[in-house]
């Protein structure tokens, strides 16, 4: 049972849900719902939100899932770019979050330590890995902290005890590098 | 130009983009296969960084939720004509009264998250004019991009146009080139490669309810993804 599961590839089930079967939308929700819960959970940090942005996003794909377009990347990482834009949306629209405790020292390292281990968790075969090790630490930090977690620059550039311009210059010129690196 | 935008890559795949900035980076996106590959290209890559996280316990009630909001698609598939001229009666109905509280109604307030599609309005000469966002609660926000030149007992008319059938909606007016958000018209949730535009007006407003001045800016919508 579980190997005809595998079988059926995200594509597969996209180009289904495109045509309205509705058990298409279910079965990728069951293959994919807790990872995307936990994508949107490291930026958003709150269960609650994290799960309304999940909900989002795959009414979202329901009714689009007939744009999803393979040449532009795997149907995971389309629903992975879905959860990530909610969840910065609703990070950044602040109103809708209590954030408070998210200036907290506590709750910044907790985010800090996420970011740190995702890039300690990557394979080491992974050619992203390969490429972060080759930036200075502060910087991958700088890029590690914008990426998974979604800090914005001015929180990067508070953690980091580094100016502003500073901080972006870091993260626009890491960027530079690893696009180089990973070419 | 280009070169601008290829610039950007890094901040767009991080998602340090918002604004005007990133409704014309994703509008650019859409013409320039190029720098479209560039995203997907770093995106793909930064995306094993996503893939690390632990997957979490799904709530039992999560998808029931999600399935009871999947009921409106219904609506959206392709209606008969006779559906479609009833609704258009019921659509003229409504705005009537949309046109009548646009005006006043309009002003700056938040907006909801997510826009539902996205037109960059391109006027004569090839410059991006105006960025609309059209929301799944009928409102629409504005955000001017060129100074636009009203003249005194003249107005800014935003207008789409749903499908053939219906025509041209008027989705309110403004006075001046200002971000402005509209309460819009009650109209079928839009849809990518819906026409928006731009018009000047006699004030209060086009008086026959389709456009009758000249286009300022129009250009075709897109989701985001």
């Amino acid at each position: 049972m579980s190997d005809i599961r595998q079988a059926i590839t995200p594509e597969t089930l996209l180009a289904r849900v495109a045509k309205a079967e509705r058990a298409a939308l279910a079965a990728l929700f069951e293959s994919e719902a807790g990872r995307l819960l936990a994508v949107a959970r490291r930026i958003v940090r709150r269960s609650d939100l994290a799960e309304e942005v999940v909900q989002e996003t795959f009414v979202a794909v329901w009714q689009r899932a007939g744009q999803f377009d393979p040449a532009r990347g795997s149907a995971r990482g389309w629903l992975t770019t879905m959860v990530r834009n909610r969840a910065l949306n609703l990070l950044r629209d602040g109103g809708r979050l209590e954030f408070h405790d998210a200036t907290t020292l506590e709750a910044m390292s907790a985010r800090e330590h996420d970011a740190v281990s995702a890039f300690q968790t990557l394979p080491d075969s992974e050619g992203l890995k390969h490429c972060l090790e080759q930036l200075d630490e502060p910087k991958r930090r700088a890029v590690l902290l914008t990426y998974v977690v979604g800090m914005s620059n001015g929180e990067v550039a508070e953690r980091l005890a580094v100016p502003l311009g500073t901080a972006k210059s870091w993260i626009r010129r890491s960027i530079a590098a690893l696009q180089e690196c990973l070419r | 130009m280009s070169a601008a935008f290829d610039e950007q890559v890094g901040d767009y795949v991080l998602g340090l983009l918002d604004g005007a900035d990133l409704a014309a980076f994703e509008a650019q996106l859409d013409r320039d296969p190029g720098l479209a590959e560039r995203v997907a290209m770093l995106r793909g890559r930064m995306q094993a960084l996503d893939d690390t996280v632990i997957p979490a316990d799904v709530p039992s009630g999560l998808w029931k939720r999600i399935e009871a909001e999947l009921e409106p698609t219904a609506a959206l598939a392709p209606a008969s004509r006779a559906q479609m001229r009833q609704q258009s009666w019921l659509l003229a109905a409504s705005i009537v009264i949309a046109a009548g509280i646009g005006f006043v109604a309009g002003q700056q307030f938040s907006k909801p998250a997510q826009p539902v599609v996205i037109a960059v309005l391109v006027s004569d000469d090839a410059t991006p004019g105006a960025i609309v966002e059209a929301f799944a609660n009928n409102s629409v926000h504005i955000v001017p991009l060129e100074a636009f030149d009203v003249p005194a007992g003249k107005v800014l008319e935003v207008w789409t146009k749903p499908n053939e059938e219906i025509g041209a909606v008027s989705l309110g007016r403004f006075a001046q080139s200002q971000e402005i958000v509209l309460d819009g018209a009650t109209l079928p949730l839009p849809q990518a490669g819906q026409l928006y535009e731009i018009t000047l007006e006699d004030a209060p407003g086009s008086p026959t309810g389709k456009p009758t001045g000249p286009i300022l800016a129009k250009g075709l919508a897109r989701s985001p993804i």
